[in-house]
């Protein structure tokens, strides 16, 4: 029993650090003087300044964001009709529907980009900030999707037909119960859609057009042109922090 | 007179299954009306009708003396209570029970005054500001119920609210709503497949059977004439069926001998049922002299259920009989297993059931 639970305890702590530690790290390196990665000479906020006077760091963000913004948006919509669809109707093809829905989940992100990017030239369309949005898309949507029907699998359509008898119409039932009802599915899908959008890097890297950069791609070109730069260790702690607060925000919407 | 509900030949399909078979009814103004039957018997599919969450494919529905056949839902003016009570999650209790007025536009000092009426007439005053997540099962259901009486509804639809509910909340329950109907004065539609629930609170109920209305009538009715095998089964605990060739001058001829029953018309030659309740039998020494049938058996088993005592009794001809007996005096004989006894009941105890 007491070695069992020590084993258990190691194993945990072990587990945990292999994931923080390193991120820990980063942020740490991301205060550090010198340039080193390996001895820390001293706090400085310098990287932080540096890396708020790039232009291109700023250029880049501003990309990811609204992409982001635009691809859950979308997927979010997408993502409550086909759920809403799939748990309230009957239709042939259900269940070919549903797992089609899962497929982007399931297939490996750099087939996927690649297959994407063949599709595109075939169909002469050129690369722009659309394509990485469609590409975004078209995998997010799966996401939405996901986590909305989970949430509608548990809601119970009598909530819509006490609103009628109560008098609302359509509209006022749709708006006043069904959407209320479901509003922590959708908040912790559109963070969802919102994050994988954000944090996407081979997708994003293969769909866009010359001089469109969003940050995975900036830190990405930073990193293979000039190594791991101090100010770089600065925008990954910006990221993570941002994810982190947004996996918060989730966590605590699908405890309503 | 005017009624509060009308349904005139209803029938309602749901692809090859016919849910419902030309169901007519007239509900009275302030009555506890039951829908009674077994699942699947169309009671359900009738009440949803009545609400206009299903539309019928022939008839027509009124209510209070108007065709509503066609009108949706929302502009019918009716209250419901569902089966899982469907109780708003995202709103107080409060919000759940002012729900009804809002959609109506009525002025919020209006509301909080009729809100307030409501709770106190389900007893839940102080309660406004808590969650649904946060009341009990019997708390749910008033809460269910209030919103559904707060607008006023020119009738109240229940489907099966207190099945979720345990034995003695329910029994409480029964009684609690039959208080509020009477308190409301608003005409109550109540499905149930429990009888006992049926019995408990209605004025009168529908038992239906394959979508068909089967028979209508109060409480003492149904148990006292039901018309067919089927409503004498489906009510009451137990009833005993005895088969026989009517004779005329109200006598049965059966393998028991010949027995004295009601005396009908028109039923001279035909084979009949002989239904019984088990507490319309005498036993023994208490078989008073002027009883019209006597027949004698052998106790199987008997079971000590309080207030009663329930026999089983295996007559001469091999059949089964089930008899209670009202236990009435501390230390009174309860017959052994194996004995002999003699078993008594009057003609008019007994109703004749076509076969």
């Amino acid at each position: 029993m007491k070695i069992t639970d020590l084993i258990l305890k190691i194993y945990t702590v072990l587990f945990l650090a292999g994931i923080y530690l390193p991120i820990a790290i980063l942020i740490f390196f991301s205060f550090n003087e010198s340039r080193s990665k390996i001895v820390f000479t001293g706090f400085t906020l310098e990287n932080y300044y540096s890396l708020l006077s790039n232009y291109a760091v700023w250029d880049s963000f501003y990309n990811s964001i609204w992409t982001a913004i635009v691809v859950t948006v979308v997927s979010v919509f997408l993502g409550i009709m086909i759920s809403y669809g799939v748990t309230r109707y009957e239709f042939k093809g259900k269940n070919m529907l549903d797992i089609l829905m899962l497929i982007p989940i399931i297939i490996p992100e750099i087939v996927e980009a690649l297959t994407l990017l063949v599709f595109l030239i075939i169909l002469g369309i050129r690369l722009s900030p659309y394509t990485v949005i469609i590409g975004h898309i078209a995998f997010d949507i799966s996401f939405a999707y996901i986590v909305i029907k989970a949430r509608m699998a548990g809601y119970d359509p009598q909530f819509e037909e006490a609103a009628r008898t109560l008098g609302a119409n359509e509209i006022q039932t749709f708006t006043k119960v069904t959407l209320p009802i479901l509003m922590p599915g959708i908040v912790s899908a559109a963070l969802i859609a919102f994050l994988q959008s954000y944090d996407d890097f081979i997708k994003t890297f293969f769909t866009r057009p010359p001089g469109f950069t969003t940050l995975p791609v900036y830190i990405w070109n930073m990193a293979s042109r000039r190594g791991f730069a101090l100010d770089l260790n600065a925008l990954a702690t910006f990221i993570v922090v941002i994810s982190i607060v947004f996996a918060y925000v989730r966590l605590k919407v699908e405890r309503w | 007179m005017s009624y509060a509900v009308e349904l005139e030949n209803i029938s309602k399909s749901f692809g090859e299954v016919q849910a419902v078979k030309n169901v007519s009814l007239k509900i009275r103004k302030n009555e506890f009306f039951s829908l009674l039957g077994p699942s699947g018997c169309g009671k359900t599919t009738t009440l949803r009708i009545i609400a206009g969450l299903e539309f019928p494919d022939t008839g027509r529905v009124m209510l209070n003396g108007e065709d509503v056949t066609d009108l949706p839902t929302h502009k019918r003016n009716i209250g419901m209570v569902f089966q899982t009570l469907a109780l708003f999650p995202h709103m107080n209790v409060y919000d759940n029970i002012a729900f009804g007025l809002r959609m109506r536009k009525v002025p919020e000092r209006e509301i909080r005054q009729r809100v307030k009426e409501m709770l106190e007439i389900v007893r839940l005053e102080g309660f406004e500001r808590r969650k649904i997540n946060q009341l009990s099962g019997g708390q749910r259901q008033r809460v269910a119920l209030a919103r559904a009486l707060i607008i006023k509804p020119a009738v109240l639809l229940l489907d099966e609210p207190l099945g979720a509910l345990d034995l003695k909340i329910r029994q409480h329950m029964m009684v609690e709503l039959k208080k509020i109907q009477k308190e409301v004065g608003t005409t109550f539609i109540y499905v149930t497949h429990d009888q006992t629930e049926a019995m408990v609170m209605s004025d009168r109920m529908a038992i239906m059977k394959d979508g068909v209305i089967q028979q209508i009538g109060s409480p003492h009715d149904v148990y006292m004439r039901p018309v067919n095998k089927f409503v004498a089964l489906f009510i009451g605990d137990a009833i005993n069926f005895i088969e026989g060739t009517y004779k005329d001058k109200g006598i049965l001829s059966t393998d028991l001998g010949d027995l004295k029953v009601p005396q009908l018309e028109g039923y001279t030659g035909k084979t009949v049922i002989l239904a019984i309740r088990p507490e319309k039998f005498f036993l023994e020494k208490n078989i008073p002299s002027d009883i019209d049938n006597v027949i004698e058996g052998r106790v199987i088993f008997s079971i000590f259920r309080g207030s009663f005592v329930e026999y089983r009794v295996e007559l001469d001809n091999g059949q089964e009989m089930v008899i209670f007996q009202p236990y009435l005096v501390a230390g009174q004989k309860i017959y052994g297993d194996g004995s002999r006894i003699k078993i008594g009941w009057y003609r008019d105890s007994a109703v004749i059931l076509s076969h």
